[in-house]
């Protein structure tokens, strides 16, 4: 199917976009496409609007300032993935981006778009939660700033606001141990089930801290609080590691569909939460 | 609120099932239950809610999830019922992402001061949301029926309500 029929509008600048979004109420934002496209041409979605932001400049970027790591929303999956700078102080990043669809998918897509889609079943998310990043947004009313733990709200649904553009993700700088570990399906490549694991470590084996995003499970990416109690202060062996991942999807509504269903899921989170814990252990520190 | 439980089913039927506490006596929760005009404003998305028969009524939902909309119509017909403690509902609606057909079987318990609802019944979903989409029908199916017992719950409490079909998504 072709999409229904849409106007399009290329905004040179921030504000432009800001005024276009205003001023169409059924207007989105068209970022590297690679969700929204899709969804259009089966007419799942049918903005009367689309509202080009690719030209804009200065929306792309990996930079650090003020002791964090900061990304410009339209930087590309493929960007991040190939970031030496990144492979050394958030190797998370480029290793979640490798995760991402396929190669055309991660030439185009943007984690800005991607983290405003909010696919419940999208890799960024996790890395995102994980992080305990800050989403820097933008409206007609100056900025905000969101943290990732209030942004992803419900399935498809993220804090943003109508008439909000996501403009930056900001991520503080501090020496952890991270991994990615993800069970795609085998057709779409989408999280069946996605872990992001952040540790804070003393020495070699004693978890000071640990922060843990997952996603493919539930209506929307979380933390899963339960896992992380009991990696806080705790001295880190298989034993110990299986038995914080036993509470993957504690307190979550796990998901069914026809490829898993809701206890194959829930056993897929605890593995692959286990994995993702003990690869971060063995991981280089970012710097 | 306990959350919908959902089975895989034979065919493209999912089995649904869940519970939700409303602090009200059974019999308001009864009657509101089967109120078109109560109905009208808790259904997510409810555009108009129009009487066709005895119990029965055609409905137009603008129902979505995020960035994904559509114009469902459809039917809904109230059967099987036993005031303050039973009945069953039958909807159908179709539109331009898919169809859905359901039933439900609603047991209301009064519990202290406030009613437990339980609701068991099937689900049949068809169409490009069910080809493309299948994989979040049930978290969409879930997220749904919290928006309706959640407004029937500010409904009962007196609270002002926004019809549902005025939120924005």
């Amino acid at each position: 199917m072709i999409p229904a029929q849409f106007d399009y509008a290329r905004a040179n600048t921030l504000d432009e976009a800001l005024n276009l979004l205003a001023q169409n109420e059924d207007a989105k934002i068209l970022a590297g496409g690679h969700s929204l496209i899709p969804a259009m041409k089966l007419r799942l979605t049918q903005p009367s609007l689309l509202v080009d932001i690719a030209r804009i400049k200065d929306l792309s970027y990996i930079r650090e300032e003020g002791g964090q790591i900061r990304i410009g929303a339209m930087t590309t999956h493929y960007q991040i993935e190939s970031s030496e700078q990144l492979q050394k102080i958030c190797p998370l990043l480029p290793e979640c981006a490798a995760h991402i669809g396929d190669m055309q998918v991660r030439n185009k897509g943007t984690i800005g778009g991607s983290l405003a889609h909010s696919d419940p079943a999208a890799d960024w998310p996790a890395a995102i939660l994980a992080l305990n990043a800050e989403l820097v947004v933008v409206s007609k009313n100056g900025e905000r700033t969101i943290k990732a733990d209030g942004f992803f709200v419900d399935l498809l649904t993220t804090a943003l606001e109508p008439g909000e553009i996501l403009r930056e993700i900001r991520i503080n700088k501090n020496g952890t141990r991270q991994a990615y570990a993800k069970m795609p399906h085998p057709a779409s490549g989408f999280a069946v089930v996605g872990v992001a694991a952040n540790l804070t470590m003393n020495g070699a084996n004693e978890c000071q801290s640990a922060s843990i995003g997952i996603t493919g499970v539930s209506s929307k990416a979380y933390r899963a609080s339960a896992v992380e109690s009991a990696l806080n202060g705790a001295s880190l062996n298989d034993d110990t590691i299986q038995g914080a991942a036993a509470h993957a999807t504690e307190g979550e509504d796990v998901n069914g569909d026809l490829f898993a269903s809701a206890d194959y899921r829930r056993h897929l989170a605890e593995v692959y939460t286990r994995r993702a814990i003990a690869a971060a252990m063995k991981s280089v520190p970012s710097a | 609120m306990i959350p919908l439980a959902v089975a895989g089913g034979t065919d493209s039927t999912m089995k649904i099932e869940g519970t939700y506490q409303i602090h009200a006596a059974r019999e308001r929760v009864f009657n509101a239950l089967i109120d078109p005009a109560v109905l009208q404003r808790c259904i997510p998305g409810c555009e108009s809610l129009e009487k066709t028969g005895e119990d029965e009524y055609a409905a137009t939902m603008k129902a979505g999830v995020g960035p994904v909309k559509g114009t469902f119509k459809g039917n809904v017909h109230l059967q099987d019922l036993c005031p303050p403690g039973h009945y069953k509902l039958l909807v159908s609606g179709k539109g331009g992402p898919g169809f859905v057909k359901g039933t439900a079987i609603f047991d209301l318990e009064q519990v202290d001061a406030s009613t437990m609802i339980r609701y068991s019944g099937e689900m049949q979903v068809g169409g490009i949301i069910a080809g493309v989409g299948q994989r979040m029908i049930e978290a969409a199916a879930k997220m749904m029926a919290g928006k309706f017992f959640g407004a029937l719950e500010s409904e009962l409490s007196g609270e002002p309500i926004i019809s549902c079909a005025s939120r924005t998504p």
